[in-house]
């Protein structure tokens, strides 16, 4: 219960699914934590986690975010870059707008957090960016929020490679974790039930993924027990991906 | 901290080798009951390891071992396939002798081992296999052709595995270490001369400045071990301070 104790983390878009699992784990296992979100504190966040109201996509919500940070802890050593949201588009029917707001959370947050992160993150830190299976292998209809995790695959290697080893940087690539994201492709789907009865056959684990899954493996890279991992993109989603798309008990 | 692997058994073969013995370590410290496997017992065995002879290409060893075993546990919970061994050669200079030899400890012995201990960890409801693969089953490094080639088909092998023993509950992930400090690094690096320059340069191609040690691996294999994991399956695990997130580093 005192994996992270003397660290401290922020961690965005903590109201809820994957950042708040994140978040209630950090505090159980000793951090001092500051999450954010776009609208007030949840009403059920623990006492001792710190809110700031912040859309990560903006500059200067992200500045005023990272001077929050250094006034509340001085120094961060734990940095997760969770908040992400997915548009379900080809890239045809994507406007303008959508690739702003997409890519404004999912790509350019993230290295404008990291910008401001790194320098604060003293005595060396821990960066877990929060990308997806998608970045690999492509969900159809997701084209921009699979091109997004791919950056950030990418900018992960970069900050390994340019800002270890007081820095260390990984992904988690989680597979389908129920959150309102998941439940929102199954929504968009024809018969909902046949697609989750369908997609769970598709898992070795024989299971969808919970947040707190993704929680321990964000915990694991967040203590010095992961102090040789860096420039990794983990992926956590029950087997799904080391199997063929093409599953023949499944036509 | 608390015990992660309270109450499970486990089976480590290779268990006396660099990076196999601390892991029966570890996991010895987390509670569980530890079997280290291996050709020969070390001189020194620490308490709470029980130590037994084992050769992982001897199909009737294997076979015998997990009969054995079955009479005596009545779960295995975690199987760590460590054995390995490397041979440093490309590939003219290996003969279908030492070609063989290297796939039946690495590959061969990785299967026979999985297979005769399926039942005992389907007994117990699942269970957590955790494989050696290597980074060098992504990119090789030179003079290593078959070692590198038996890595590949680990990876291979543990997602095959993964998707066939998933829905009994049983969890298969492969480890890919980069350069870890053991006695098979040290020959590796052996015959390149200076050690201590080399030593240095190696740790300055890191993003970490270092290279791993077992116990850094230990901490992966632990966690992968752990309940902690209960989603991961069918991955292979890259653990090597960063040095694979970069393209070849050239003397610019």
């Amino acid at each position: 219960m005192n994996r992270l104790n003397g660290k401290t983390a922020l961690v965005t878009g903590g109201r809820q699914g994957i950042g708040r699992a994140i978040v209630d784990r950090f505090v159980i296992e000793g951090a001092q934590v500051m999450t954010c979100g776009r609208g007030p504190r949840p009403r059920d966040l623990p006492q001792a986690v710190l809110w700031e109201t912040a859309d990560v996509a903006q500059k200067f919500d992200v500045d005023a975010l990272t001077d929050r940070v250094v006034a509340a802890f001085g120094e961060l050593s734990v940095l997760v870059n969770n908040a992400g949201l997915q548009i379900e588009k080809t890239i045809v029917e994507t406007t303008d707008r959508d690739w702003d707001l997409l890519m404004g959370v999912n790509a350019k947050a993230v290295f404008m957090l990291c910008r401001d992160c790194i320098p604060i993150m003293g005595k060396g830190g821990s960066i877990i960016n929060i990308g997806s299976i998608s970045a690999s292998s492509a969900d159809p209809g997701l084209a921009l929020y699979n091109a997004s995790k791919a950056f950030v695959q990418g900018l992960t290697r970069s900050i390994a490679v340019d800002h270890g080893p007081a820095i260390r940087c990984n992904a988690i690539s989680p597979g389908w974790i129920l959150t309102g994201m998941a439940d929102a492709a199954f929504a968009a789907a024809g018969d909902t039930e046949q697609a989750k009865r369908d997609a769970l056959a598709r898992h070795p684990a024989g299971r969808f993924g919970q947040p707190a899954d993704i929680a321990n493996l964000a915990l694991w890279l967040a203590s010095d027990e992961a102090a040789f991992a860096t420039g990794q993109c983990y992926t956590l989603d029950g087997g799904l991906t080391a199997a063929s798309p093409l599953n023949p008990g499944l036509f | 901290m608390s015990k992660m692997l309270h109450g499970k058994t486990a089976f480590v073969t290779g268990g006396s080798g660099g990076i196999g013995s601390a892991i029966c370590a570890r996991f010895a410290r987390e509670g569980a009951r530890v079997i280290a496997a291996d050709l020969a017992q070390p001189d020194e065995q620490p308490e709470g390891i029980e130590f037994i002879t084992y050769d992982v290409t001897d199909a009737a060893v294997c076979q015998q071992t997990f009969a054995a075993l079955s009479a005596r546990w009545d779960r295995l919970d975690i199987l760590v396939n460590a054995a390995a061994i490397e041979i440093e050669k490309t590939i003219e200079e290996t003969t279908l002798e030492e070609w063989n030899r290297i796939f039946a400890i690495n590959v061969t012995g990785m299967f026979l081992t999985s297979k005769y201990a399926l039942p005992l960890m389907r007994k117990s409801g699942g269970g957590s296999i955790i494989n050696f693969g290597s980074y060098d089953g992504y990119i090789a490094d030179p003079g290593l052709a078959a070692y590198c080639a038996t890595k590949g088909a680990v990876h291979a092998l543990t997602r095959a595995m993964a998707c066939d023993h998933g829905p009994e509950g049983i969890r298969v992930n492969a480890i890919c270490p980069g350069y870890v400090d053991t006695p098979m690094l040290r020959s590796f690096f052996g015959e390149s001369g200076d050690i201590e320059s080399l030593q240095q340069a190696v740790r300055d191609l890191h993003p970490t400045r270092s290279y791993g040690t077992p116990q850094d691996i230990a901490n992966l294999v632990n966690w992968l071990a752990s309940d902690e994991a209960r989603y991961a399956s069918g991955q292979l695990w890259i653990i090597d301070g960063g040095l694979s997130a970069q393209v070849q580093q050239m003397n610019l």
